[in-house]
């Protein structure tokens, strides 16, 4: 290995490392104190939000999302994720959560068609436990996360993860999701029953706070997986 | 860790380039549900781009120990279309009068068959029969983030567990023999399996049984007795492929002899240069190639001499058993 290569792998590794003690601060610092980051979550009766497009999304609060490259959980994840931002809106109508999110995407990437395609995608993250204390970055193996995955192709999964690697599908028919083009990108809906059962996901029943983390990955860019974009700490929604 | 390691040797002089390999392969595992643009066994002809189209140019594999994260996933016409020829129409129905694909080929897994390098006469070619080389090091596994690949404990064999597999694709990127593939119709990877369930029965691999020209031998790494080790170890006339991509491959490789036939020189005369130069073949197989080569010729002059060699014994490897130690 030549010098200057050896450097550029010293200085790569010490970004690494002030990263991963950001992290850990960032982490430490959520569970210590309430996370100032909020979303106001409108509740209201007998509403369909199910659509993007639904009039009920006018009235709701919307909070601009800053995103960040995920730390990568693996060496072979790299790369930099496009999306910079994303604008979320949460409405609770009846028994049900509707999570919006719009973001810019110049390409609709909705179909792999070749070996090399990768669609469009964003998920929302909660705590299993519903605890701020648990990792972002898809959960341990002792605190679950349950991910509300929506994809460009028209599926959505139901994950729960317990730490990088391990996200699993867990069929739940309950989550349902809508996407379509705007001007800029994307607007999608993803939306669940508050309750669920323990094995299936987080419960939101009786919850005054919930945290929620995003991401968002595109297509055009081979992003999938640990390639995201996405909050590095927990925002909070508040019923 | 693999507690033992199957390994295979294909003997290059031998490879007639019939195919048959490919056929048992295609009509086993890859002809339906997606896989159909898939050889998991394919022979090239070298010199030539091969299949996928450039895979040495794909990147991937280790450098100094680190995987390497720059490697590509081929684009599909880099395998080749998946055409139809109008077989029954023109042959049986009567309609129209020439059989023909239904799309417009460009590229397939023998596409630049036979074209070696060179001018008549002093051209040359020969076979290279490729499979999953069933790596002691395998790049597919140390890029796998979800642990979807991993090595048969009983026999070293690599396999791709489709059920943890969620169609990332570093696997694709990370192998630098271009031999783990995307299934666009079930959205995962796949690859060589080693005919595992033909394995675990002692029978060998339906691309080593079906061999026309009897050029392939399997067995265990640990057994002496095998002709895996003989070749391997103690004769050192197998050579493994492109071992510099650090993934510590099970398929080796008894080069093709290089100084037969003669080349003709301006005069008509036979000439005494190599007919394949030794640094093409070097390249492939790296620096035991000269030792082997010679090896190889000594062993072949003595034959002609009708001499005993055991190194041509086990390479004409008589009967199955003498081939196949399972």
């Amino acid at each position: 290995m030549n010098p200057s290569n050896l450097m550029k792998q010293l200085v790569a590794l010490a970004i690494l490392t002030s990263t991963a003690a950001t992290v850990g601060l960032a982490a430490t610092a959520v569970q210590a104190a309430p996370a100032t980051k909020t979303i106001r979550v409108l509740s209201v009766a007998g509403v369909d939000a199910a659509s993007p497009d639904a009039a009920i999304w006018k009235k709701a609060p919307a909070a601009q999302v800053a995103l960040q490259p995920a730390f990568p959980g693996h060496g072979s994840i790299v790369g930099t994720p496009v999306a910079e931002r994303l604008t979320a809106q949460v409405v609770r109508a009846g028994d049900r959560l509707f999570v919006k999110l719009a973001w810019n995407d110049r390409t609709a990437n909705t179909a792999i068609k070749d070996t090399g395609q990768f669609v469009d995608g964003a998920a929302v993250q909660f705590p299993v436990n519903g605890k701020a204390s648990t990792t972002p970055f898809m959960g341990d193996p002792v605190n679950a996360v349950n991910v509300w995955h929506w994809l460009a192709n028209g599926h959505t999964e139901n994950l729960v993860a317990k730490g990088f690697g391990t996200s699993t599908l867990v069929p739940f028919e309950g989550l349902k999701s809508t996407g379509v083009r705007t001007d800029s990108g994307w607007a999608v809906v993803l939306s669940r029953s508050l309750k669920v059962k323990s094995d299936e996901g987080a419960s939101l029943q009786g919850k005054s706070t919930m945290p929620i983390a995003f991401a968002v990955w595109d297509g055009e860019n081979q992003e999938r997986d640990g390639l995201k974009a996405v909050t590095l700490e927990w925002w909070q929604l508040k019923f | 860790m693999s507690q033992r390691q199957l390994a295979y040797v294909f003997d290059l002089n031998k490879c007639i380039g019939c195919h048959t390999c490919t056929m048992a392969c295609k009509q086993l595992w890859t002809n339906r549900d997606g896989r159909e643009y898939m050889y998991w066994n394919n022979v090239e002809t070298r010199p030539g781009k091969g299949y996928p189209k450039n895979w040495e140019q794909k990147g991937g594999g280790f450098k100094g120990g680190a995987l390497q994260t720059d490697g590509k996933i081929p684009p599909k016409e880099d395998y080749g279309g998946v055409w139809e020829y109008n077989l029954e129409e023109v042959l049986l129905q009567g309609k129209g009068n020439q059989v023909v694909p239904h799309e417009k080929p460009t590229w397939g897994v023998n596409w630049d068959e036979d074209e070696g390098k060179g001018e008549f006469p002093n051209d040359h070619y020969f076979y290279l029969p490729r499979i999953c080389n069933h790596c002691s090091n395998p790049a597919c596994l140390a890029a796998c983030p979800r642990k979807a690949i991993y090595k048969r404990p009983e026999d070293g064999l690599v396999v791709l567990d489709q059920e943890r597999c969620k169609g990332y694709r570093y696997c694709v990127k990370a192998c630098p023999y271009g031999k783990v593939y995307f299934n666009l119709q079930t959205q995962k990877s796949e690859k060589c399996i080693g005919c595992y369930p033909r394995v675990e029965k002692g029978v060998p691999p339906a691309c080593v049984a079906q061999c026309v020209g009897k050029i392939r031998f399997v067995g265990y790494r640990d057994d002496k007795d095998g002709p895996i080790h003989k070749l391997v170890e103690q004769w050192k006339v197998a050579l493994p492929l492109h071992a510099e991509y650090g993934t510590e491959p099970n398929v080796f490789y008894v080069p093709p002899m290089n100084t037969t036939p003669l080349v003709f020189e301006e005069d008509g005369r036979l000439g005494d240069k190599p007919r394949i130069p030794l640094a093409d073949l070097e390249a492939l197989f790296g620096p035991g190639t000269k030792q082997a080569l010679e090896t190889l010729g000594r062993e072949m002059q003595k034959r002609r001499e009708a001499k005993p060699s055991e190194l041509t014994e086990i390479l004409i490897g008589y009967t199955n058993k003498d081939r196949y130690r399972l």
